[in-house]
C-alpha cells in the first residue's frame, strides 16, 4: 500500500551519510516520472475534469452538448437514484464488515498459527485470483440455486424464515435478493482484506504475546489489547480496499441480484452505456467519487493513520 | 471438558479455514461444473459428467479468440506499467524534488477511486477526443489502473535497499550505468517482479474499466459476461480451472526450485 | 603486494570542509596521511569522521578544499575512477552475488577478465575458500567482515578506506578481527585510513589517530602520546577517563609550574600544559586514574617527597579483578576516579576511609580552563552541539 502522504528524506545533520543529497542530475527525477505522471494525468486526472464538465452539460446525442451550467442534473439525479446510493453504501458496508470478521482469522491463522503451511495457505488464498472473477462469480449462481443444498439447508433450519423477516431474502430463494449480493460482494473483496491483515499481523513480534502473557494478560486479553491494536494499519487499509470497489461495484449486483437490488454502478453503467444519457450518468460518478473520496479522508483522519493504504 | 477446551484453542483455526474453504468453494463449483454436460444454454445445474469441453476448448464461438486478445492486453499493459511504474518509484525513492505531495496523490487517487468512475470518465475523453474504442483504449485505460500497483510494490522494494550497495558498486569501479545494471536492477528485481504479476492479473481479469472502453471489442472477461445473458458454455469453466491449476502449478514448481537451490547451498 | 616509493599513496587534504545547508559537517581542515601508515579518525557520532572519510572515497563532494592521492588531485574525480576502495559499515556485500562475485566485483568492472587466480588468492588471504559459492546472508558477520575487505583489497587501491568496519562484531571477534586487519595491513603495505568511535580500537590498531569533535581535528597524534599528553578536555575524556582538578597558577618554578587548588599544591611540567599560563590565571590539571596512588590518612608519612598529593575520602570502590577502582571525594575535586592494581590489597582502603592521593608531577598535565569539563564524557552535552554552533 502506498504512502498517502510521506515526508521527504530527511537530512539528519548528526547522519549526514545516510541520506546523502544528490547534487549530479537535477532533472533526473523529473525526466524519470515524466511519462507515468504524464499518462496518469492525461488519462486519470484529465478524464475527471472532462467529467465533471459533462455532468454541467445539456444537449443530445443528435445535436451535440454544451456547458450550461446546469446544476439541476445533480439535484435531479440525487432525487432520482438516492435508493441506488444508500443500498450502494449499506451493501458496502455490510460485505466490509463481513470480509473484517470472516478475514481476520484466516489473517491470523498465516500469521501465527499456520506454521510450515503458511505458503501453502498463501497461495490458496491468491490463486483464486486467476481464474476470471466474472467466472467465480457465476459459480455463486450454482451455490446458492433455488433448488441447491445451501438454500434447503437454511430453508429447513428456519434461517430463511429470519432473513426473510429482515428483508434479506424472500420466499424461499437467496439468489435475486440483498444476502446474495452482499456474499458475492464479500466474497470478490475478501482477499483484499486478507492480504493487508496478514501484511501487519505478520510484522508484529511474537515475543509480544508472550510478554503479554507473562503481564497477566489472558489470551483474549492480549488479543484486545497488543495484537488487534498492533494489526490497525491492516484493519484500516483492508477496510479502505475492500468498500471502496464495493461501493462502486456493479457486477455483483447484476448477476446476483434483481432490479431491486440495483446499486449506483449499475445505474451509471446503465445510463452510460445503454440509454447514453452522460450528463446524468457524469454526475452520479462525480457524487460517488466525491462521497467515496470524503468518507476515505474521514475515515483516514479518525484512524489517525494517514501514511496508508 | 477436553473437548471445548480443544475447541477453545483451535477456535481461530477452525474460523480461518472456513473462511478459506469460503474462498475456494467457487473454484471447486468451477472444476466440478467443466465436467458437466448441461441441457440448456446455461451451465448451473449438475446433469451428468462429460469430458466434452475439455477435448474441445475452444469450441465456443469467438471464445479463444477474446482469451488471446486479454492475454495480449495483459502482456503490453504489464510491459508499460512496469516501466513506467518502476521509473516513477525510483524517481520518489532516490530523488527529492517539488511537488513530491501532488506526485505521491497521484498515484494513491486511482487506487482509491471506484473503477466504475474511472471507467465512466474516461470514456468520457474518448468520446470527447473522437477515439475509435477498442485494443488502444483498452491498453491505455489498464496502463492507466496498474500503475499505481507497480508503483506501490516497486517502491517498497528500493526503500528498503541499502543505499550504501549502490556507493560500494561505485567505489568498485562502476559507473552510473554498470552500477545500475549489475546493482540496484538485479536487487529491485523481486519489487519489480511482484508490481509485474500483480499488472498482469489485474488487467486480465479487469471487466468493468475495459466494458466501459472497447467498443466493440470483446475481451475473455467481457466474453464470460455475455454468456452470463445468452448462455454459458461449459468452456469457460474449462479455462478458468485450467488458469487457476496453472497458476498454483506456477507457484509449487518455483517454491520447490528455489527451496532445492537454497539447500544445495547451505 | 605493491609497493611504491613515490608518495602515491599519500593522501592530503587541503583547505576541505563539507557544509549541508547551514549545518557544517567539517570545518576547513589539513591533514596529511602518509603512504603506508594504519591512520585513525577518532570521534564520536557525528563529528565530521564518516564525512571526511566519504569526501576521500569521492562519495561526497567538498564544500571547499582539495583531496589529493600523492600529486594528483582527485577532488573532482567520481568515486569510481579514485584508486581508492572502501570497507563500508555493515559491509554492504551485494545481497544478489556469491562471495566470489563479490570479490571480482572491481576487477570485472574495470575489464579484467580473467580474474578466477586473483580472487581465489585474495579468498586465501581473509581465509575464506571454502566459502566462496555462498550468499553473503549464508555467512558469519566476521566472515562478512572479511569478504568486504578483500572486495576492496583485490584492486590494489592506494588507499583502503574503513568506516566502522567492525561496528557490527561481537567484542571478542572485534578484538580478533582488529589484529587481522592489521596483520593484512602489515602484509600488503598500503595506506588504512580506519574510522571509529572505538578509542581502544583506534589506539590498538593505528600509528597515528586524528580525534575528532564537532567537524574539526582536536588533536592528532600516536595512541600513547595522545593518551599522556592530551591537549583538550575533550581528547582527556574520550580517550580512556581523567581527573580533572581546577587550579591557579601560583608561581614558575624553573620548567615547572606550581599551582595552588584548595589549601594544598601542585607541580606540573610546563612542556605539559597546553594552556597560557600567567600568575593568577586558572588551569585545569589532568592525571590518569592508574598514575594515582592511594595511601591511608595514618601513612600520610610514607610519602616521598616531590610528589603531587591531595587529601580525600573513599566514597566507593569496586573490585574489577586486576585492579580495584575507587571513587574518592577530596576537598578540591568531587569523584576522583583512582585505579589500583590488586598487587598487595590494603585492608583500610574501604569506603569512608581517609586517603592521600598522590602522584608522580611527570604525569600531570595541564589543560586551558576555559573548556568545559565534561566535554567527551559519556553523555555530555558539550561534545558535538557546542562546538558545531
Amino acid at each position: 500500500m502506498s504512502t498517502l502522504t510521506e515526508a521527504p528524506p530527511p537530512l539528519a545533520p548528526a547522519e549526514p551519510a545516510k541520506k546523502p543529497p544528490r547534487k549530479r542530475g537535477r532533472f533526473t527525477p523529473y525526466w524519470l516520472l515524466l511519462p507515468g505522471i504524464l499518462w496518469l494525468i492525461v488519462f486519470f486526472a484529465l478524464p475527471m475534469l472532462y467529467q465533471a464538465s459533462t455532468s454541467v452539460q445539456q444537449g443530445s446525442l443528435e445535436e451535440g452538448y454544451k456547458v450550461t451550467w446546469h446544476f439541476a442534473t445533480y439535484w435531479d439525479a440525487l432525487s432520482a437514484y438516492w435508493p441506488q446510493f444508500l443500498r450502494s453504501v449499506f451493501y458496502a458496508a455490510a460485505a466490509t464488515v463481513l470480509c473484517l470478521l470472516l478475514g481476520y482469522p484466516l489473517a491470523y491463522l498465516i500469521a501465527f498459527r499456520a506454521g510450515r503451511w503458511r505458503n501453502l495457505i498463501m497461495i490458496l488464498v491468491i490463486a483464486p485470483f486467476f481464474t476470471s472473477f466474472l467466472i467465480r462469480t457465476l459459480a455463486w449462481k450454482t451455490i446458492l440455486a433455488d433448488n441447491g443444498v445451501v438454500v434447503h439447508t437454511l430453508n429447513s433450519l428456519h434461517v430463511l424464515d429470519l432473513t426473510n423477516w429482515l428483508g434479506w431474502t424472500a420466499g424461499d430463494r437467496v439468489l435475486a435478493t440483498p444476502l446474495a449480493v452482499v456474499c458475492g460482494l464479500t466474497y470478490n473483496f475478501l482477499p483484499f482484506m486478507i492480504l493487508p491483515l496478514y501484511t501487519s499481523l505478520e510484522r508484529i513480534d511474537g515475543r509480544l504475546h508472550e510478554a503479554a502473557g507473562d503481564l497477566y494478560a489472558k489470551p483474549w486479553t492480549t488479543f484486545r489489547k497488543v495484537t488487534f491494536p498492533l494489526s490497525m494499519p491492516g484493519v484500516v487499509s483492508g477496510t479502505l480496499l475492500t468498500f471502496i470497489p464495493a461501493a462502486g461495484d456493479y457486477v455483483n449486483a447484476e448477476l446476483l441480484g434483481s432490479t431491486d437490488t440495483r446499486m449506483i454502478g449499475n445505474v451509471i453503467q446503465t445510463q452510460f452505456l445503454r440509454i447514453l444519457d452522460y450528463p446524468t450518468a457524469a454526475a452520479l460518478s462525480f457524487i460517488l467519487m466525491a462521497a467515496i473520496l470524503a468518507m476515505v479522508t474521514l475515515y483516514i483522519r479518525r484512524s489517525g493513520t494517514e501514511d496508508l493504504v | 471438558m477436553p473437548f471445548v477446551t480443544w475447541l477453545k484453542r483451535h477456535l481461530v483455526v477452525i474460523a480461518g479455514l472456513l473462511t478459506l474453504a469460503y474462498l475456494l468453494l467457487p473454484n471447486v463449483i468451477v472444476t466440478v461444473f467443466s465436467f458437466n454436460k448441461p441441457k440448456g444454454r446455461f451451465n448451473y445445474e449438475w446433469q451428468r459428467f462429460s469430458t466434452d469441453a475439455w477435448k474441445d476448448p475452444c469450441g465456443v464461438a469467438d471464445m479463444c479468440g477474446s482469451l488471446s486478445l486479454s492475454l495480449q492486453i495483459a502482456v503490453w499493459a504489464t510491459v508499460g506499467a512496469t516501466i513506467l511504474g518502476t521509473m516513477i518509484s525510483f524517481a520518489l525513492v532516490r530523488y527529492r524534488f517539488r511537488a513530491r505531495g501532488a506526485v505521491n496523490s497521484l498515484i494513491f487517487l486511482p487506487m482509491a477511486m471506484p473503477e466504475v468512475v474511472m471507467a465512466a470518465s474516461l470514456l468520457t475523453l474518448f468520446l470527447n477526443m473522437g477515439a475509435q474504442l477498442g485494443f488502444w483504449t483498452i491498453l491505455i485505460a489498464h496502463i492507466m489502473f496498474c500503475l499505481s500497483f507497480v508503483v506501490t510494490a516497486v517502491k517498497a522494494r528500493v526503500m528498503s535497499m541499502d543505499p550504501r550497495l549502490e556507493e560500494a558498486a561505485r567505489d568498485l569501479y562502476a559507473g552510473p550505468v554498470q552500477t545500475f545494471l549489475r546493482v540496484t536492477l538485479p536487487i529491485a528485481a523481486p519489487g519489480i517482479a511482484a508490481g509485474a504479476l500483480l499488472s498482469f492479473a489485474l488487467s486480465f481479469d479487469d471487466f468493468i474499466i475495459t466494458n466501459f472502453n472497447a467498443g466493440s471489442t470483446v475481451t475473455f472477461p467481457m466474453f464470460v459476461w455475455g454468456s452470463a445473458q445468452r448462455g454459458t458454455p461449459v468452456q469457460i469453466n474449462v479455462i478458468g480451472t485450467a488458469m487457476f491449476l496453472i497458476a498454483v502449478l506456477f507457484v509449487l514448481t518455483s517454491m520447490v526450485v528455489s527451496n532445492r537451490r537454497n539447500k544445495q547451498k547451505a | 603486494m605493491k609497493t611504491t616509493s613515490d608518495n602515491s599513496g599519500d593522501v592530503r587534504l587541503s583547505g576541505i570542509s563539507k557544509t549541508y545547508g547551514s549545518f557544517t559537517a567539517v570545518h576547513p581542515l589539513e591533514l596529511t596521511v602518509p603512504e603506508g601508515s594504519f591512520f585513525a579518525l577518532l570521534g564520536a557520532s557525528g563529528c565530521g569522521k564518516t564525512t571526511t572519510l566519504r569526501m576521500i572515497a569521492g562519495l561526497e563532494e567538498p564544500t571547499t578544499g582539495t583531496v589529493r592521492l600523492g600529486d594528483q588531485d582527485v577532488t573532482h574525480l567520481p568515486p569510481y575512477k579514485r584508486p581508492v576502495n572502501t570497507v563500508f559499515q555493515s559491509y554492504a556485500l551485494f545481497p544478489h552475488l556469491d562471495i566470489f562475485e563479490n570479490v571480482a566485483f572491481g576487477l570485472r568492472r574495470r575489464g579484467i577478465k580473467s580474474v578466477k587466480k586473483q580472487v581465489e588468492d585474495m579468498l586465501e588471504l581473509v581465509q575464506l575458500g571454502e566459502q566462496a559459492r555462498k550468499k553473503p546472508h549464508q555467512l558469519s558477520g566476521g566472515q562478512q567482515q572479511r569478504v568486504a575487505v578483500a572486495r576492496a583489497l583485490i584492486n590494489h587501491p592506494k588507499v583502503l578506506l574503513l568506516d566502522e568496519p567492525l561496528g557490527a562484531l561481537d567484542l571478542k571477534l572485534r578484538r580478533q578481527m582488529q589484529l587481522e586487519l592489521k596483520r593484512i595491513q602489515t602484509e600488503v603495505g598500503i595506506t588504512f585510513i580506519h574510522v571509529t568511535h572505538d578509542q581502544e580500537e583506534a589506539m590498538t590498531m593505528a600509528d597515528t589517530v586524528a580525534v575528532m569533535n564537532g567537524g574539526r581535528v582536536e588533536q592528532l597524534g600516536s595512541p600513547a602520546d595522545l593518551y599522556e599528553n592530551p591537549q583538550s578536555t575533550f581528547v582527556a575524556n574520550f580517550l580512556g577517563t581523567s581527573n580533572l582538578i581546577e587550579a591557579e597558577v601560583d608561581t614558575k618554578n624553573g620548567d615547572d609550574i606550581v599551582l595552588r587548588a584548595g589549601g594544598g599544591k601542585l607541580v606540573l611540567p610546563e612542556a605539559r600544559c597546553s594552556a597560557p599560563t600567567t600568575a593568577g590565571g586558572k588551569v585545569l590539571v589532568g592525571i590518569r586514574p592508574e598514575k594515582i596512588s592511594l595511601t591511608h590518612a595514618d601513612d600520610a608519612g610514607e610519602i616521598p617527597e616531590g610528589r603531587n598529593r591531595l587529601t580525600g575520602k573513599i566514597a566507593d570502590a569496586s573490585f574489577i579483578g586486576v585492579s580495584t577502582q575507587y571513587v574518592v571525594d577530596s576537598p578540591v575535586c568531587d569523584e576522583l576516579a583512582v585505579y589500583v592494581q590488586n598487587v598487595e590489597r590494603d585492608g583500610r582502603l574501604v569506603p569512608g576511609a581517609d586517603v592521600v592521593l598522590h602522584w608522580s608531577p611527570a604525569h600531570t598535565f595541564g589543560l586551558d580552563a576555559a573548556q568545559s569539563l565534561l566535554a567527551g564524557t559519556v553523555g555530555s552535552a558539550g561534545t558535538e552541539e557546542e562546538v558545531a554552533a
